[in-house]
This record gives C-alpha cells, sequence and structure tokens, in this order.
C-alpha cells in the first residue's frame, strides 16, 4: 500500500489500461511484492467486461434461451409466447458488468495496486503522465487495448451505423440488421439477432466467413446461421452507405440491403494514438505495438499486452501476455506459447478451437491424421440438442501421435475445448489421451472420441 | 556381487571399440570368460569375455555403438542386483540424451524387448512401450514415469519422510545424491531443487527422445518438442572408411598442390571429332575426363618416379600403371582403378572408364575394382572448379585434380588472343616428390594434354 505521505514514489511498475491484459497483470505483480499503480481513463475491466465479452455472452444467453423455447416442443416442452425484450436483458447485462467490476476493483485493491484514474501517456521511457501527476516507473506494461476499426467507407459515420460498443446499448430491437464482416463479432451479433427472430444479412469480403476457422468447421457454422435466418453474402466489397441501406459490389456487380439498423463488425484496431510511443521510440504501427515473447518491446522496461500488441485480440492471451510480462520483468523467466491458446465464437451453436487448422497444417508441410465425427458420438449431445449439426474434429501428428489441432461447433464447446489446449500445452500424445476419463454423459466425451478416431 | 563388464583398451592409440554384436543378452546365464561380445577396434575384431560367472543383467549399449574404452558395458551378477551404479555418463553427455541405452522401442510396439536401461533392470518393466524412459541428463536427476524412490533410495543417502513422499508423488528417480540434511540425509528441498533443474520432457518430447531425437537448447525444466532436433545420423560405413582414409592421408603425409592450366584447343578439337564420327567409326563417346586419364598415363609412363608408392619407408615402383578415378556415387566417393592402363589405347581406356563407372553408379564394384591403384585422378571441372586441392591417396604420392576449361588470355604474335585452358591440379607427396620433380611431371602432363590430337593416335 501506498502511504499518503508518499506522494510520488517511483513504482517498479505502471500498467496503462486495467482490461483483462492490465488488471490481471498489476494484480499478480503486485502479489509478487512490486509496487505497482495500474493507470485507466474509463472503467476498469476494459472493453472485454464492459463493452465486449461480458455484454456480448449475456445477450447471447437470453437469445439462446429464446431459441431453445421455440424448439421446446422437440423436447417435449409447451412454450408459447416467448419474446425477447433487449431493455430487461440490457438490464441484466448491466447488473453481470457491475459485479464483475466490483470484483476486479476488489482484487486490484486486496492487491496493493494504485488504480489512477485518468489517461497515461508516456513522458518518458521510465515515466507515466496522468493529468498533472507523473508516475515514477522501473516497468511500464502498455495495455491500452482496442478500438472498433473503422474502414475507409463513405458513409460509415451515418447514424445507421452502429459498432459493437454501440449495439450493445441498443434497448429496443431492430426490425432488420445487416453486419459489415463475417468474423467473429458479426457472427456473434448474428446469431444473436437471429435467435432473437430478427433477419439478419451479413456482407463479407473474402469468399467465406470466419477466415481462420478451419474449413470443416466454418461451413457447417455457415450452413447453421443459414437455416436459423441469417443471409450471408460473401466475397462482397462494401462501397457506401447511405441511410439504411448498404451497399456492396460482388464480382464487380452492384447490390444493396437495407436493414434497421448496419452494424460494423469489421474488427478491432490496437489504440496506439495518443501515447507518445513515437517519443519514446517505440515501434509501432497501426497494427500494434511490436513485442517479442517475453511481452519485451524494443525499448528496455516498457512492455506491452493484450489487443494493443495486435497479436491475438482476445481476452485470455491479453492476461497470459500480461502475466508472462510480468514474470519476466521480475527476474522469473516465462514465454508466451501461442500454439495452445483457444478461441471461442459463442454463436448457436459455439465455435471451440484450439491448435492447427488443417490448411495450416497442410501449408506447413506437417503430417497429420485427421477424424471429423459428428458431436452425436456422445450421448449427452443428444440429449442438450434436438436437430443440431454438431461436429468435433481433431488433427493428430502423424508420426509420433502429438494433438495438433482442435475444432468443435456445439454448444458447450467453450467449457470443454480447454481439455483440448491443456493436451497441447502439455504435448500430450494419444497415449496419454486414452488414459484421461471423461466422465459419463457428457458433451465433452466427444473430444476423446475425436482423438482416438484421429489416431 | 555385480561385477561391471568394461570395454578393455586394446592397444596404445586405441580410445574407443565398436561394440559389433551382442553374443548375450540380458537374462542370459553366463561363464567367466564367455565371449559375450564381439568388439571391433579399427584394426582388427575381438571378443568380450565375461569377467564373471552369473547372469548378463544389463546391457548398456547397442550393437554398432562407438565405446570409449574403460567403460562399463553390461553387468553380470545375479537377478535382483542393483545396477545402476555401474553405467556412467557418456562423456559430454550434461543435459544432451543419453547416448548409450536407448530401449530403442518404436511407439507403441509392446513390451520392452529388452531390459537394457537400469531402470527397466532396477524396477518392474514398464508395462506399455509408451512409458518406455528416454531419460535425459541422467548424471543430475531423472524424472521417469513410475519409477518409485525406492531404488534411489539404495544407492543414495536415506531419503526423509517428505522427500520420500515428493519422489513418490513427482515419480522422481534421482541419481544417487548426497543431501543437505544430517549425515547427507537427502531433505525434500534437495530433491525439488534437482527436480527443477533436471530435465522433465512432456509426453510428445519423451517419444521422441526414445526415437533418437536429441536436447539442442539445454534448458532445464520442462523439455518440449521445440527444444528437440532430430537424430544424429550415424555415417554410414563407406563414410566411416573414407572420412578415416582422408584423416590417416592428411596425417601421415607432406602434401602440396601445384596448378597450372593446359591449351585446350586441341582436347575439344579432338572432342567434337569423336561426337561427330566415333558412333560411326564403332568408338566409344571419349569424354574430356578420359581424355585427361589418358594424359595422365602416358605422362606417368614418361615419368615413372611418380608411379610408385611409399611403404614402410621404403619406395616401391610399378611397373604397371594402375590410374584410379574419383566417382561421385549415390554411396559417396568411390574410387575405381583402370589396371594395366599403360597398355590400353585411349579406346580402350575409355570403354573401361565407362564400365567401371556404371558399376560404381549401380553399386556393384568389387573389391578388387577398387584395389591396387598408383595414381589418382579426380575430376571437378564439370562443377566450374578453377582449382582446388585434391587429397592423396596414400600409399599412392600424387593425385592429379582436373578442373574447368576457362578462356586465358595468350601473347601471340604482338596481339593477345583469348584461348581455351584446362586448369590442371597436382597434389604430391613430400616425402617421396619434391617440388621440382613434382613440377616436371605436372608440365609432362601438360604437354600430353596439348599434343592429344597426334598423341591419342585417333583416326577420326
Amino acid at each position: 500500500m501506498t502511504l499518503a505521505s508518499d506522494s510520488n514514489p517511483t513504482y517498479d511498475l505502471v500498467v496503462v489500461g486495467a482490461g483483462p491484459g492490465g488488471y490481471e497483470a498489476a494484480a499478480h505483480a503486485a502479489q509478487l511484492g512490486a509496487r505497482v499503480a495500474i493507470v485507466e481513463e474509463d472503467r476498469v475491466g476494459g472493453a472485454c467486461l464492459n463493452v465486449g465479452c461480458i455484454p456480448m455472452k449475456t445477450f447471447l444467453r437470453s437469445a439462446r434461451l429464446v431459441a431453445e423455447c421455440r424448439n421446446a416442443a422437440a423436447f417435449g416442452v409447451e412454450v408459447s409466447g416467448v419474446r425477447l425484450d433487449l431493455a430487461l436483458v440490457a438490464q441484466r447485462k448491466d447488473k453481470i458488468v457491475g459485479t464483475l467490476t466490483r470484483g476486479v476493483e476488489g482484487l486490484l485493491q486486496r492487491s496493493g495496486v494504485d488504480v489512477v484514474r485518468g489517461r497515461g501517456v508516456l513522458a518518458s521511457r521510465s515515466s507515466v503522465q496522468v493529468g498533472d501527476r507523473t508516475l515514477a516507473a522501473r516497468n511500464i506494461l502498455l495495455a491500452t487495448g482496442s478500438r472498433p476499426m473503422v474502414p475507409p467507407i463513405p458513409g460509415i459515420h451515418s447514424p445507421s451505423v452502429l459498432d459493437s460498443t454501440s449495439a450493445l446499448a441498443l434497448r429496443e430491437m431492430p426490425q432488420s440488421v445487416a453486419i459489415i464482416g463475417g468474423g467473429y463479432i458479426g457472427l456473434e451479433f448474428a446469431s444473436f439477432f437471429a435467435a432473437s427472430g430478427v433477419p439478419v444479412t451479413i456482407v463479407e469480403m473474402l469468399p467465406r466467413i470466419a477466415a481462420g476457422v478451419d474449413q470443416d468447421i466454418a461451413s457447417r457454422l455457415a450452413q447453421s446461421l443459414k437455416r436459423s435466418g441469417v443471409t450471408i453474402r460473401t466475397s462482397c466489397r462494401v462501397t457506401a452507405v447511405e441511410g439504411n441501406t448498404l451497399r456492396f459490389e460482388e464480382a464487380g456487380k452492384a447490390d444493396a440491403v437495407t436493414a434497421d439498423c448496419i452494424i460494423n463488425a469489421t474488427g478491432r484496431a490496437p489504440v496506439v494514438e495518443g501515447l507518445g510511443l513515437a517519443e519514446a521510440g517505440i515501434e509501432f504501427d497501426r497494427k500494434g505495438i511490436r513485442t517479442d515473447d517475453l511481452g519485451r518491446t524494443n525499448v528496455p522496461g516498457v512492455w506491452a499486452c493484450g489487443d494493443v500488441t495486435g497479436r491475438l485480440l482476445l481476452a485470455h492471451a491479453a492476461t497470459r501476455e500480461g502475466l508472462v510480462a510480468v514474470n519476466n520483468m521480475l527476474g522469473r523467466p516465462d514465454r508466451i506459447r501461442y500454439g495452445a491458446i483457444p478461441a471461442v465464437m459463442y454463436t448457436h451453436p459455439e465455435m471451440a478451437s484450439v491448435g492447427r487448422t488443417e490448411d495450416e497444417l497442410k501449408a506447413a508441410g506437417i503430417e497429420y491424421k485427421k477424424a471429423l465425427l459428428p458431436m452425436g458420438v456422445a450421448g449427452r449431445y443428444l440429449i442438450e440438442n434436438e436437430g443440431s449439426p454438431g461436429v468435433i474434429k481433431a488433427l493428430v501428428g502423424a508420426r509420433h501421435g502429438e494433438i495438433l489441432g482442435v475444432h468443435a461447433l456445439t454448444d458447450l464447446a467453450s467449457e470443454f475445448i480447454v481439455v483440448a489446449a491443456q493436451m497441447i500445452e502439455m504435448e500430450m500424445t494419444v497415449a496419454e489421451v486414452e488414459r484421461v476419463v471423461f466422465p459419463h454423459p457428457t458433451v465433452g466425451e466427444a473430444l476423446k472420441a475425436a482423438v482416438l478416431a484421429a489416431a | 556381487m555385480p561385477t561391471p563388464i568394461e570395454m578393455p583398451k586394446l592397444g596404445n592409440t586405441v580410445e574407443e571399440c565398436l561394440l559389433a554384436r551382442w553374443l548375450k543378452h540380458a537374462g542370459d546365464p553366463v561363464a567367466e570368460g564367455e565371449p559375450i561380445a564381439e568388439i571391433e577396434t579399427d584394426k582388427a575384431n575381438y571378443e568380450l569375455t565375461s569377467p564373471a560367472t552369473g547372469t548378463l543383467l544389463a546391457t548398456f549399449f547397442n550393437e554398432g555403438d562407438l565405446v570409449p574404452v574403460f567403460t562399463n558395458v553390461g553387468v553380470v551378477g545375479t537377478p535382483g542386483d542393483d545396477v545402476t551404479q555401474f553405467r556412467q555418463p557418456p562423456p559430454g553427455a550434461a543435459g544432451g540424451p543419453e547416448a548409450g541405452p536407448t530401449p530403442t522401442l518404436p511407439p507403441g510396439s509392446g513390451a520392452a524387448s529388452t531390459p537394457s536401461t537400469a531402470a527397466a533392470a532396477s524396477s518392474p518393466a514398464p508395462g506399455r512401450a509408451t512409458e518406455a524412459s528416454a531419460s535425459i541428463s541422467r548424471p543430475q536427476a531423472s524424472a521417469l514415469d513410475g519409477q518409485g524412490a525406492a531404488a534411489a533410495e539404495a544407492a543414495s543417502a536415506p531419503l526423509s519422510p517428505r522427500a520420500r513422499r515428493f519422489a513418490a508423488g513427482h515419480g522422481f528417480l534421482p541419481a544417487p545424491i548426497v543431501g543437505s540434511g544430517p549425515g547427507g540425509r537427502v531433505l525434500e528441498a534437495d530433491l525439488q531443487r534437482l527436480y527443477q533443474e533436471s530435465a522433465r520432457p512432456t509426453p510428445l518430447a519423451r517419444r521422441m527422445l526414445a526415437e533418437g531425437y536429441e536436447l539442442r537448447t539445454g534448458a532445464p525444466g520442462v523439455v518440449r518438442a521445440a527444444d528437440l532436433g532430430p537424430p544424429t545420423k550415424k555415417l554410414s560405413r563407406a563414410r566411416e572408411i573414407t572420412a578415416r582414409r582422408m584423416r590417416q592421408s592428411l596425417d601421415s603425409t607432406a602434401q602440396y598442390t601445384m596448378s597450372t592450366s593446359a591449351d585446350a584447343t586441341g582436347l575439344l578439337a579432338l572432342r567434337s571429332r569423336v561426337k561427330a564420327r566415333a558412333a560411326a567409326l564403332g568408338l566409344p563417346d571419349i569424354n574430356i575426363n578420359e581424355m585427361v586419364m589418358f594424359c595422365a598415363v602416358r605422362a606417368l609412363a614418361l615419368r615413372p618416379e611418380v608411379n610408385v608408392e611409399l611403404v614402410d619407408g621404403g619406395i616401391r615402383a610399378h611397373e604397371e600403371i594402375n590410374i584410379g578415378f574419383a566417382c561421385d556415387t549415390p554411396k559417396g566417393l568411390l574410387v575405381p582403378v583402370v589396371r594395366q592402363a599403360g597398355r590400353l589405347s585411349l579406346p580402350d581406356l575409355a570403354r573401361r572408364v565407362k564400365e567401371l563407372t556404371q558399376k560404381a553408379l549401380g553399386g556393384t564394384l568389387s573389391p578388387d575394382d577398387m584395389a591396387g591403384g598408383t595414381f589418382t585422378v579426380s575430376n571437378l571441372g564439370m562443377y566450374g572448379v578453377e582449382t582446388f586441392t585434391p587429397i592423396l591417396n596414400p600409399p599412392q604420392v600424387a593425385i592429379l585434380g582436373v578442373d574447368s576449361i576457362t578462356l586465358k588470355p595468350v601473347r601471340r604474335d604482338g596481339a593477345v588472343v583469348f584461348v581455351d585452358h584446362l586448369g590442371l591440379s597436382i597434389t604430391c607427396d613430400h616425402q617421396v616428390i619434391d617440388g621440382a620433380p613434382g613440377a616436371r611431371f605436372l608440365a609432362t602432363v601438360r604437354e600430353q594434354v596439348e599434343q592429344i590430337e597426334t598423341g591419342a593416335g585417333l583416326e577420326l
């Protein structure tokens, strides 16, 4: 704890940004005995907690409930008059965000981290300016995160265009939605609105949605979304937004879609402006601050983690990156391994994956064996789902039987993908997986079945 | 009382012996004086005999391993004896995977077929091949699956109860150590330190180590697949012989190399005439290399002092010119020999060279085809090499290197013209051939090359 009289201490660590990268790192460093301050101009918790993952998942949970009610007859349950009240959903979201935000504040306080309110700017390589206050620091961890990217499209700034933050602030259901971008954010919004009964059109520039996701999984996710009422337009370049009309080109042919609201989900850009990076000589570009696997920037004593590095743009990756940086700055050698960080799309059904995709293995020339199983191999999946096309895919090294990648499309995938992540992180081979007992009946049993089927 | 079997020192200069073949295997009864293995120095084969009567408890090396002298290769004793103490770390193995006692089991191949590791010999054999332990850095400690602390404790100072619990909980088998407790008692902290410092392979890394992959980074702690590199390949038998001969050549001779170049106008003219007409005349397609070999043979006939060998401090002259030529084959360098080359016409020499080259490439050369050479030619000209240092093939005293043909400015009739020249490099053994006689021989070769059109005696 900082004494009141000690108003101008030299901190072991000053963290700029209190999102999942920054606040976990600050608490960790303080728990290891370092003197730590964290600077935040908004609410603690970052985009994830306040305007990203947590609110989105709260919305999706309600939407899934609606979808389940619609499908309740298949489970022998009669439900009628189902209606999603967005204002009430938002209230519940605010309650959850409030609880979690207080949790983060409590964690920082218990750990003895000084929380400094305001905008943190690098004053030098060893100090951070917050308003008129200068925080001297032996180490600085930049964790300023990202904000929605705004592509250079005419009309993109019109009021009918929402980004993920403003879309989550809607208090009334729109009549129809058009989404620019078929990535993680766009597909989650699509899933939310479709499940709530709102017609959705996705306009994606690439030839397929969910770029980076294994082809077998992405194509089935696309089918599933289409069945739930989502129109997917791929290989389409958005040319303009005019009022409520989204104009685009498909193979040179002009087309358009008109919707009650248009959501710009083209991705997130790291927050690198106005931080004094160039003045401090820190290497960065619009894709982020350059860091190594230890979390170091090119300037000694200045570290970075999370979305601002432009690496994975996942909350849990940011947290791990922050912890790795702290460990290294405090003399505990650590290194991040990106190969075992899972990714989840909270669509309905969920997509969860870890490790390499089949295309990546082919490109790298790695010999592999694979299995693509229907999730129905797990009895619990059949119990939990009715008429849902879940699949799971396992990729295993041809020679040594190590787990190279697992990709699943099924609800609850986010809860069991960590088992696959652990298999990869610990470099388990099929022989070890054989010995792991999965409880029966669980949805996750399909994971073991897929790995063994691939071997 | 277990007795180690030591690799004997079979000569003053012998530092290591090849373990050629095990005649007995772990578990076999052996009598004192009974041969248990065939070993091989660079000069001869021997039988390694058992130092005692009993059971061959463990073998620490595989067939084909090079074993330093005075190293234990196995242990004879009574079943149940602890053999761990006799296993010696291979030199320079710190941090590296153990070179010798690999169970060499392919993954998933059932139970261990030979209890050749100390771990397997001193505790129940692992039930599954996938658990076969490729231990690393044994001098420090080993983290092995399913190994209790009991075996370690037998050879080590006693473990404290907490240390024993740690050992059991971590499946950690330390090598014998002296602990920091009273009387060398091993404390939990000692084991924790050793455990942290020792290499702990992930399951994938362990499997790869069992396949012979090697630790490259040497970092302690968790060893991942990324820390490993592919197994070091053993030299093939042929490569090993070549390597030894090359070393011996540089060790036992006083080599020096000189280069010159010969006007290749006649050589190229003859070559183009051969190309155009040889087939019609029933002659072989004689190439530049064969022509140069022919020139070397004629030079040797003119300067017989080069066609000699240095044997046992004496000079052995040869009446016949048996000319070897270096041949690049899929199995490496081979040197077939054209015998009695001095008696062959250029077409006959060319036929013989082509025949031997085919055999060399096809792997069907007999030892006789490569024996008895008195001089050697090595041609790298086709790769554009302009000069190089051929290595002598002792006891021969000279070797001719053939380089590429390049244009060289020549003063002619008050002007400078560019003329094709063939580079020639000769390595001689100064023990026998001084600089001047070496240079005279090289000049003779050059003259022969420059006069090939008449010297070849071909009607084309």
